[in-house]
């Protein structure tokens, strides 16, 4: 067989494709049931899009969605700066050292049944600084996002179950840590409450407060759904 | 500016349009990566995506959707471990899926065969196993190998190489193992 990867289709090795397909799960898988996928399809369809002709209103509903918060609870949270890590990310980026940086938005494969991984973000001390009103233009950037539930507030630490990752690299858990004294200032910033679900977005290994990470809120989830496009 | 209700009108035009031709392949998809309760559910996430982002459908919509299926598996399938790891406290865990399971029409029959298969898939990075079954199973040439993993075309070509060439060795690896532990070994393979 020649080695022109360029050139590397079905032609090429037509035997180990064939073998490969006599191993298809889905072989034997009747076809669907079209009564079944047109009500599946109309499901669907009587959904709400979002997206388009909203872009107008998105400052209006982060306002309303922000209301109630003390300027001092911004300030609070705009002197709260993430260091760190992201422990789970780098390994995931460590098991493929070859061409394929991988983008955002990108879920990465999941593989096998290894450790859990975490994506770790800590918060430290940092001058305070002032809020912006968040935008999706601003929320897009973020290098990772991601809707989670807060399973536990323990030591220090908000512990998060995502359910969904936006951007970055998908991990198991997320942990957001802070020092002591700052706890509160991340808590009350953030508002983590055990079994309530959150829309997070970090820049770097930095959590975005000022209103980016926030309770998933239908204002909040509208944001995030321009940012990313969903 | 296009008006809203007009591009609205479009995009549902052309998800009407699309979408039918979408469910079967999307369904197979799901069916050979997850169990039979999760890819109904992850389905009907994939179609609302495309649903949501009709405006962007490709004209060769499948490879693209293909992607968006498996960001929708991932986020599952997390969900799914966590629930995994929960019920490992009470009870015993599910062995995991194993990569050839189901019954097949003309399935490979020599068991031998099909472990070598399964074990030698298993053997591979699962990044280049993922790679090898959208190539034999979903059938993608590797331009829409690229799309489904948002790799470029020249990338999706060598890894594809790579990955046939690694699950050869593999094969002939368990092959020649299995030889040798037989009696009267007809000798090494040539594959």
């Amino acid at each position: 067989m020649t080695d022109d990867p360029q050139h590397d289709d079905a032609q090429h090795d037509p035997e180990l494709r064939a073998l490969l397909r006599g191993a298809d799960p889905a072989a034997s898988l009747p076809p669907a049931d079209p009564a079944r996928v047109a009500r599946l399809l109309e499901d669907v369809m009587s959904k709400p899009r979002h997206g388009e002709d909203s872009s107008t209103t998105t400052g209006e509903n982060r306002a309303s969605g922000t209301r109630g918060r003390s300027p001092l609870t911004w300030l609070v949270a705009a002197a709260a700066v993430a260091l760190i890590g992201v422990l789970g990310v780098g390994a995931l980026l460590g098991a493929d050292d070859e061409d394929d940086v991988p983008t955002a938005g990108d879920a990465p494969a999941v593989s096998g049944d290894a450790e859990p991984s975490v994506t770790r973000l800590e918060v430290a001390d940092a001058p305070a600084g002032r809020c912006m009103v968040p935008t999706p233009e601003v929320l897009a950037g973020a290098s990772l996002a991601f809707e989670g539930t807060v399973t536990e507030l323990v030591d220090g630490t908000a512990v998060l179950e995502p359910s969904e990752f936006f951007a970055g690299r998908s991990t198991d858990t997320v942990e957001v840590t802070a020092p002591s004294e700052d706890l509160q200032a991340l808590i009350s910033a953030v508002d983590f409450q055990v079994g309530e679900r959150y829309l997070v977005a970090a820049d770097g290994a930095q959590v975005m407060v000022c209103g980016f990470s926030d309770l998933a809120t239908p204002a909040q989830e509208q944001l995030y759904a321009e940012a990313f496009n969903r | 500016m296009v008006d809203p209700a007009e591009q609205d009108a479009r995009d549902r035009a052309r998800f009407e349009e699309l979408a039918p031709t979408l469910v079967e392949p999307l369904r197979r998809f799901l069916a050979r990566r997850t169990d039979a309760d999760t890819a109904e559910d992850v389905l009907a996430d994939t179609l609302l995506v495309c649903w949501r982002r009709a405006d962007q459908l490709p004209d060769a919509p499948l490879p693209w959707a293909y992607g968006v299926a498996r960001n929708c598996l991932a986020n599952a399938e997390r969900g799914r471990r966590r629930q995994q790891r929960v019920a490992a406290r009470i009870a015993v865990v599910d062995p995991p899926q194993a990569s050839t399971a189901g019954p097949g029409h003309d399935a490979v029959t020599d068991p031998d065969l099909a472990a070598d298969l399964d074990a030698a898939l298993a053997a591979l990075r699962e990044e280049e196993a993922e790679l090898l079954r959208l190539w034999a199973w979903e059938q993608l040439t590797p331009a829409e190998l690229a799309v489904v993993l948002d790799i470029s075309a020249n990338a999706a070509s060598i890894r594809l190489h790579r990955a046939r060439g690694r699950l050869r060795e593999e094969l002939a690896a368990r092959k020649d193992g299995r030889a040798a532990g037989h009696e009267g070994t007809r000798g090494r393979s040539s594959r």
